[in-house]
């Protein structure tokens, strides 16, 4: 990582690496995982809800665990795997948290959707799918204001005991 | 011809939503994923005041920072025409009007700069000084104008005051709700264009049309000139439906600069630019008999406005509507007060009215000792009770009787304290909830190619309700196609007008509108002397035609006027069991029962959702949610989700949702619109069931644990 240093601003140039790519990014200090993601390169599936850690709308794997991207910096993130809802789908197939969200119904408007697939995502891999209770309360930090949340756990479990 | 739904190949079937995949995968484009070539980035200077004027502007320090290319304030700003009024009430005061500051949070400028962190970090350097005043922020601050509502809210029938005073019981209750915000997941966002005369804008609007409209004027062009696009919503909740200052600005940052400017509200912005639901006093008087029938309603209801700003939003529209009674007055005010801009949040008014009235007809029935089931079926509206028509449907007494069996409501204990599970006290309430019928006229453009393909146009948009799948639905069921032979072309008001996606209306209206397009498509081919079962391609191939398009049109409340039914909205019952650690003053929701007729169903799944989500955001009014204003300063003191608590996974209970009831008889479809009525009784049940807990009647919502101690 290098740095330039203007009165403002440090400008930092980032190797980024999201769904298996690499993106050489320079961009300032102070940015985020999440907007890097977005403004700088343009995966949008990864959505703003609140900016500020409290709803999970920008949930995204960081070395296959879960993170809030709106609270990592980008910086940080240099030499880290990242994955994004786009780097989900294997061989254009649909990961299939993805295929059991649509069959069940667990989303309404979409826009926190992203973030619980990848909420989901990990749930598996951290084995906290035990029991419907368990699915609950490790996916509260997910906030779904349509409140698909029954049919989110419904597709977890379903996807859990395949 | 007419084209009809007798088949239900295809109509109500709980197929997956058609968009889908695309909102799973991320590829659903929301307004803050649009970027547009050459476009800049906006943020705004709000108000740290609730009321006053500005006396002096330092615009310097921000015009000089990094990357900014404008800065607007009242005192620089082109002058723009006021909005009109539309069928959803008085729009929104125009920003940088004048001086004044009406509420804390008010958009008093905006910066536009390069980058949006430019935009952010200029917007604090702009320096304001205000002559401060004190705000008046409560509905019992004797400073606060209060007027009567003026959309006609009063009403009587019978002679209320000489029923209360014969009345064998009476109950008198005063019952408070807190003001809620929205909060939809999606940030609001405007990305506005101007190119050449014409607007372009992509902005989170439930009302695309209406926006369009009300650009046009502010803007002073054609409304051929302005195009909304709205292809997915981000959510609502009816926080979409009013004409927001951050559109205008955006708007008119993009006219001066002649550039793309791109504005995204942050979370705190939110739960102060786009609405909420407006805090209200209800007072309610029931006089029955000794067997708990009704004999005289009086209900009284205040709600907080903001300042200059009148929303219909009508708490006791619905009284009148809801249960046979002779005797019935309702009365209705508003108080004019400091706060940030009131607007719509899922069944507005309807959802006070019945926390208010069915919290009463559970202190009747505890008076009485009548059943609160029995009790509601004793003063059934079996006709409509204002017009006496009978109603165009109604499955009340099946959501009543089916909920109770659901429930295993029989056999309760009604005596409050009666039942204990361990550390708790448990109890069981119920209530039950009359929506009105509410349309407003609908187009839709539909064409069939030689393919046998079909796409269906309108302006309105889906907000998660599903109406893209609807409409695939209906149209694939009156063609006689196949589901993925329907295209939905939706949220762009290029194409036909639509009401907005709100009230419960858009899934009636748009359903007539395209059973009228099919209808007349039918006529078309009809005679192209079509041969019986021949296919579109068939036919299209035979007479040289690529496709063949109609145009659709319904306007049900115009249709509902000269009607010999009374039109019905939905109907619902819901049952809750609560369990109350009254040491600890914990209340947890332990499951919870809603059975809704909302005539047709056009798909069980989606239908299903709004039922889930409707029950979810009850929960969240009952027990969590409520907007705190700071008493001095009147600053929203709780403007994140980390303080404004909006319901999450674990809060659910078990739910079991039931639809029941019949097509209705009025709307040509069967429906009767799902998107509210999941949640009106909800509140009201949970706070009878906390009653039955603990004989405690908390009419004070959301029911915390403070008010349980």
């Amino acid at each position: 990582m290098s740095s330039a240093t203007t009165a403002r601003s440090t400008q930092v140039t980032v190797e980024l690496r999201v769904n298996g790519r690499t993106y050489p990014v320079r961009l300032d200090s102070t940015t985020t995982l999440l907007d890097a993601l977005r403004d700088e390169l343009h995966l949008t599936g990864t959505k703003k809800g609140c900016d500020q850690g409290a709803c999970g709308a920008c949930t995204v794997l960081r070395d296959g665990k879960r993170i809030v991207s709106c609270l990592a910096l980008a910086a940080q993130c240099d030499g880290s795997e990242i994955t994004t809802i786009e780097g989900l789908a294997e061989d254009g197939h649909p990961h299939p948290m993805q295929e059991a969200f649509v069959r069940h119904d667990a989303l309404q408007c979409g826009y926190c959707t992203t973030g619980q697939v990848m909420s989901a995502v990990a749930l598996l891999r951290e084995g906290r799918t035990g029991s419907d209770d368990e699915i609950r309360e490790f996916m509260s930090g997910n906030l779904c204001r349509c409140a698909a949340y029954p049919n989110i756990v419904a597709a977890i479990r379903e996807v859990a005991d395949s | 011809m007419t084209a009809t739904l007798a088949k239900e190949n295809v109509i109500g079937r709980p197929i997956d939503r058609i968009d889908g995949r695309r909102k799973v995968a991320g590829a659903a484009p929301y307004p803050s994923d649009f970027d547009l070539p050459g476009q800049v980035h906006a943020a705004l200077v709000s108000s740290t005041i609730a009321a006053g004027r500005i006396t002096r502007i330092d615009r310097s320090k921000a015009e000089a920072a990094p990357g900014v290319l404008r800065v607007l304030t009242y005192d620089n700003a082109p002058t723009l025409t006021d909005p009109p009024q539309n069928a959803l009430g008085s729009t929104m005061r125009r920003p940088l009007r004048d001086d004044r500051i009406l509420h804390y949070g008010q958009h008093i400028g905006i910066v536009v700069a390069n980058t949006r962190a430019q935009a952010v970090a200029a917007a604090r350097l702009v320096e304001i000084e205000y002559a401060e005043e004190e705000p008046v922020l409560d509905i019992d601050d004797p400073r606060a104008a209060v007027e009567d509502n003026p959309f006609g809210m009063a009403s009587s029938r019978g002679d209320v005051p000489a029923a209360l005073a014969a009345a064998d019981v009476t109950v008198d209750g005063t019952y408070t709700i807190g003001a809620e915000a929205n909060s939809p997941m999606g940030l609001f966002t405007t990305v506005a264009s101007w190119q050449g005369g014409r607007l372009v804008v992509h902005d989170t609007t439930q009302a695309p049309s209406f926006l369009r409209v009300a650009l046009a004027v502010m803007f002073e062009v054609p409304e051929e000139n302005v195009r909304v696009l709205i292809p997915f919503l981000g959510g609502g909740f009816g926080a979409g439906l009013r004409l927001w200052s951050h559109t205008v600005l955006t708007t008119l940052a993009a006219r001066v600069l002649d550039r793309p400017v791109k504005l995204v509200l942050s979370r705190p912005q939110m739960f102060h630019s786009v609405g909420h639901r407006a805090a209200s006093r209800q007072r309610v008087q029931l006089g029955a008999d000794r067997d708990g029938r009704l004999t005289a309603i009086d209900h009284d209801a205040i709600a907080a406005n903001g300042l200059g700003d009148h929303l219909p939003s009508p708490i006791v529209a619905v009284t009148p509507s809801t249960y046979a009674c002779d005797n019935v007055a309702t009365h209705e005010r508003r108080a004019h007060l400091n706060i940030p801009f009131t607007g719509f949040m899922r069944a507005p008014g309807a959802i006070e009215a019945h926390f208010a009235l069915e919290s009463a007809l559970d202190e009747l029935a505890d008076q009485t000792g009548v059943d609160p089931v029995e009790l509601r079926l004793r003063n059934y509206a079996e006709v409509h009770p204002v017009s006496g028509k009978p109603w165009s449907s109604k499955a009340l007494r099946d959501c009543l009787e089916v909920g109770s069996e659901r429930f295993g409501w029989p056999g309760r204990d009604p005596a409050p304290r009666s039942t204990h599970d361990g550390d708790q006290l448990v109890g069981q309430g119920m209530a039950s909830a009359t929506f009105e019928f509410y349309a407003l006229p609908c187009t839709v453009r539909l064409v069939v190619d030689r393919r046998g393909n079909a796409t269906v146009r309108t302006a309105g948009t889906d907000i998660g309700t599903g109406t893209y799948t609807i409409t695939a639905q209906l149209t694939a069921e009156l063609l006689g196609i196949d589901v993925d032979q329907v295209r939905v072309v939706i949220g762009d008001t290029d194409q036909p007008p639509a009401p907005q996606s709100g009230g419960s209306g858009l899934a009636g209206a748009l359903g007539a509108a395209i059973q009228d397009a099919a209808s007349e498509l039918a006529d078309q081919l009809a005679r192209l002397d079509g041969h019986p079962g021949e296919s579109f391609a068939s036919l299209l191939d035979r007479h040289g035609l690529d496709e063949l398009e109609v145009t659709g049109y319904s306007d049900l409340a115009g249709a509902a006027t000269h009607a010999d039914v009374a039109p019905a909205g939905a109907f619902a019952a819901a049952f809750a069991e609560v369990g109350v650690d009254e040491d600890l003053g914990l209340i947890r929701v332990r499951r919870l029962v809603s059975v809704i007729d909302g005539g047709r169903v056009f798909n069980a799944k989606t239908a299903r959702s709004q039922a889930i989500g409707g029950a979810v955001m009850g929960i969240g009014m009952a027990m969590l949610e409520e907007l705190a204003y700071d008493p001095n300063t009147g600053r929203v003191a709780n403007g994140t989700f980390g303080d404004y608590l909006v319901p999450v996974n674990r809060d659910v209970p078990d739910l079991d949702i039931t639809f029941v009831g019949e097509p209705d008889t009025f709307n040509p479809t069967g429906s009767k619109g799902l998107g509210e009525i999941g949640i009106v009784s909800i509140a009201p049940a949970i706070a009878n069931a906390v009653y039955h807990a603990t004989g405690r009647r908390i009419r004070d919502l959301p029911i915390t644990l403070d008010k349980m101690l």
